[in-house]
């Protein structure tokens, strides 16, 4: 097998469909249970848990603005790591907003915990047993809850994160997001990246195959049903993009990978400086929502004495 | 919004008049308990360049504190090399510093207690280490995270690769916390630190400034428990990274984002503003809690190299 590209497995549609399939077959059994520290007039914050696939029980930080809604849905997609933050107060005030934590991470680390480095590579000789199977099925459940809520206006739900917003997005068309931010992608074309960077999370496939070269050709097909670029095309929603300046987060690389969408498709040229980017995407995203921007930028205050 | 001049804030953090006294007494209670380290070589991390191992030390308290050990292969670059204590983020689970390893550098990444593999007798989470205990000076959570770290320091003593003239410290947001406090508490050893946007530093003044996570909560807990206000600003004056940075001597770097929502960059001026030793402060506009280290890390590393002398320069080995 070629690593300069990855190839859509034969039973791709199977794969996925098996993992929708077997999710079914738990009720979310959602309790919510409401956090006194993080709960202000601006939103209560429950602690959610659900079923997933498996039976595997996750868990989330649910926040509700006060009054009738319905109100924008914001659904974070766990990043890599193993702790995910409250949801921030900008967005609370704003939106239902649910950050999710999968299997593994706190919160959701019984009976199972991830580790760092190696969650990354478990169970990865086989996509039948690749944690992020159960992984995805996780953010699938918690885009079911999010948009199944009263509270939520399911015209206006938006999701962002790395491949697991993207697939996420993919793979429940039905639930109409109005939109998809992503950034910091991990799985797409991750056998390519392995060969360009030697910095974790990636390295972890690199240190794998190190030790145990001859299942290269195993890990490329497990990581081939989670490859970004043969999910995109069933995404409906308009998509955005935050695209570094080269590299592997850069155009170029991320060009068959825009050129695989069917829906439309948008770049945001990273400045690097965080709060300019943070402010432009926030308004991105508010704007597709409704609602208003929030931005974090402030103006300084001209302290030069009057006449001098 | 406007806010006045970063650089002309005025911090409440106050130094108490007992602080060195109380940071002697801790610091002699963790120098009468031996270190007991250890060393598990991870061959599946280890590659042509560099040794991977699996290490633990213990710390105040009982505790059992975890960490990554990263040196060079004799076969790469022979020893003697300088250590780098990488100390870690506030969410962040420490990384292999590798790449530090191929610079030259004998580089530990630190799990503090509460972090993965040093949390199974201490778990307070996230949120909640903030908070943990601080009404409390004698029991806060940061008291032993401190020692953790500094014991990080001695673990890197006892390396006989290691020339332990050249010890530095680096590391980002709770890591800049850190680097500061270890410069200040091992400054008998430690040879230049570079800390990117501290937190933990003008903890009450930062609350005010943000609603961002972490500091939110202690604003959060201030809002269920307004009466234990002052007891919780007389604990944080005792881990104030400000009331560290007189001690400092050693060469430091600071580097900050003027548009920081999470530790504001008026607090970045306070503890700058507050270390004795030689030092160079990098503010970078419009960046927030990145701290702009799209352009600083060039600058970081040339720091380090400079103080720490590895052998290989890091523009020689940084991944393509």
């Amino acid at each position: 097998m070629s690593e300069t590209e990855t190839p859509r497995p034969a039973d791709f549609d199977e794969y996925w469909d098996a993992v929708d399939e077997e999710l079914a077959r738990y009720p979310a059994a959602p309790t919510l249970e409401r956090l006194a520290l993080p709960s202000d007039e601006f939103s209560t914050v429950y602690a959610l848990r659900l079923t997933s696939s498996g039976p595997y029980r996750i868990f989330g930080y649910l926040s509700v603005p006060p009054g009738d809604g319905p109100f924008p849905g914001l659904l974070a997609a766990p990043h890599y790591g193993s702790v995910n933050h409250l949801p921030h107060l900008d967005d609370r005030q704003r939106y239902v907003t649910l950050i999710l934590m999968h299997r593994g991470q706190r919160l959701a680390d019984q009976p199972f915990a991830a580790t760092y480095p190696g969650l990354l590579t478990l169970g990865i000789d086989d996509p039948g047993t690749y944690i992020y199977r159960g992984i995805v099925a996780d953010c699938l459940r918690g885009a079911e809850f999010l948009h199944s809520l009263p509270s939520v206006d399911p015209s206006r739900l938006a999701i962002h994160g790395d491949d697991l917003a993207l697939i996420t997005a993919a793979r429940r068309p039905g639930l109409k997001f109005a939109a998809v931010q992503a950034a910091g992608l991990l799985f797409y074309r991750l056998m390519e990246a392995r060969e360009r960077s030697s910095d974790y999370p990636v390295e972890e496939i690199n240190d794998y195959l190190r030790t145990a070269p001859e299942r290269r050709e195993a890990v490329a097909r497990t990581l081939a049903y989670f490859d970004p670029v043969h999910h995109v095309p069933r995404i409906t929603a308009t998509t955005l993009f935050s695209v570094g300046s080269g590299g592997l987060g850069g155009s170029e690389w991320l060009r068959p990978l825009m050129g695989a969408f069917a829906a439309p498709v948008e770049q945001y040229a990273l400045s690097q400086a965080g709060a300019t980017d943070h402010d432009w995407l926030d308004a991105w995203m508010a704007q597709r929502l409704g609602s208003e921007p929030k931005p974090r930028l402030w103006e300084v205050a001209d302290s030069t004495p009057a006449g001098s | 919004m406007t806010r006045k001049p970063a650089d002309q804030f005025g911090t409440t953090t106050v130094r108490p008049p007992d602080f060195d006294a109380f940071w002697a007494a801790i610091m002699a209670e963790a120098n009468a308990i031996q270190l007991n380290p250890t060393l598990e070589h991870v061959p599946t991390r280890s590659t042509a360049e560099v040794e991977v191992y699996d290490i633990g030390y213990d710390s105040l308290d009982g505790l059992r504190i975890a960490g990554w050990y990263c040196r060079p292969k004799d076969s790469y670059l022979p020893p003697p090399y300088p250590a780098l204590l990488i100390v870690p983020g506030y969410i962040s689970e420490p990384t292999l510093p590798k790449s530090w390893a191929r610079m030259g550098y004998a580089a530990l990444g630190v799990a503090p207690r509460g972090k993965l593999r040093s949390n199974r007798h201490y778990n307070p989470g996230y949120p909640g280490l903030l908070v943990n205990n601080i009404v409390d000076r004698h029991t806060y959570s940061y008291r032993g995270f401190y020692v953790d770290a500094c014991r990080a320091v001695d673990f890197v003593m006892t390396r006989p690769e290691v020339d332990s003239t050249r010890i530095g410290v680096h590391g980002s947001s709770q890591g800049g916390a850190l680097t500061i406090v270890t410069a200040a508490l091992r400054r008998d050893v430690v040879t230049c630190g570079a800390a990117g946007a501290p937190y933990l530093c003008g903890f009450m003044d930062a609350a005010s400034l943000t609603h961002s996570w972490p500091y939110q909560e202690i604003n959060d807990y201030l809002r269920l428990y307004p009466e234990r206000a002052a007891q919780v600003r007389e604990t944080l004056n005792y881990f104030d990274g400000i009331n560290f940075a007189p001690s400092i001597t050693a060469p430091m770097m600071v580097y900050i984002g003027l548009n920081d929502d999470v530790c504001p960059p008026e607090t970045g001026y306070a503890v700058y503003n507050a270390i004795a030793g030689p030092k160079e402060l990098h503010a970078q506009p419009r960046s927030a809690h990145d701290a702009g280290r799209f352009w600083v890390m060039p600058k970081v590393e040339a720091f380090l190299a400079k103080h720490l002398r590895p052998a290989r320069a890091a523009s020689a080995v940084r991944p393509v």
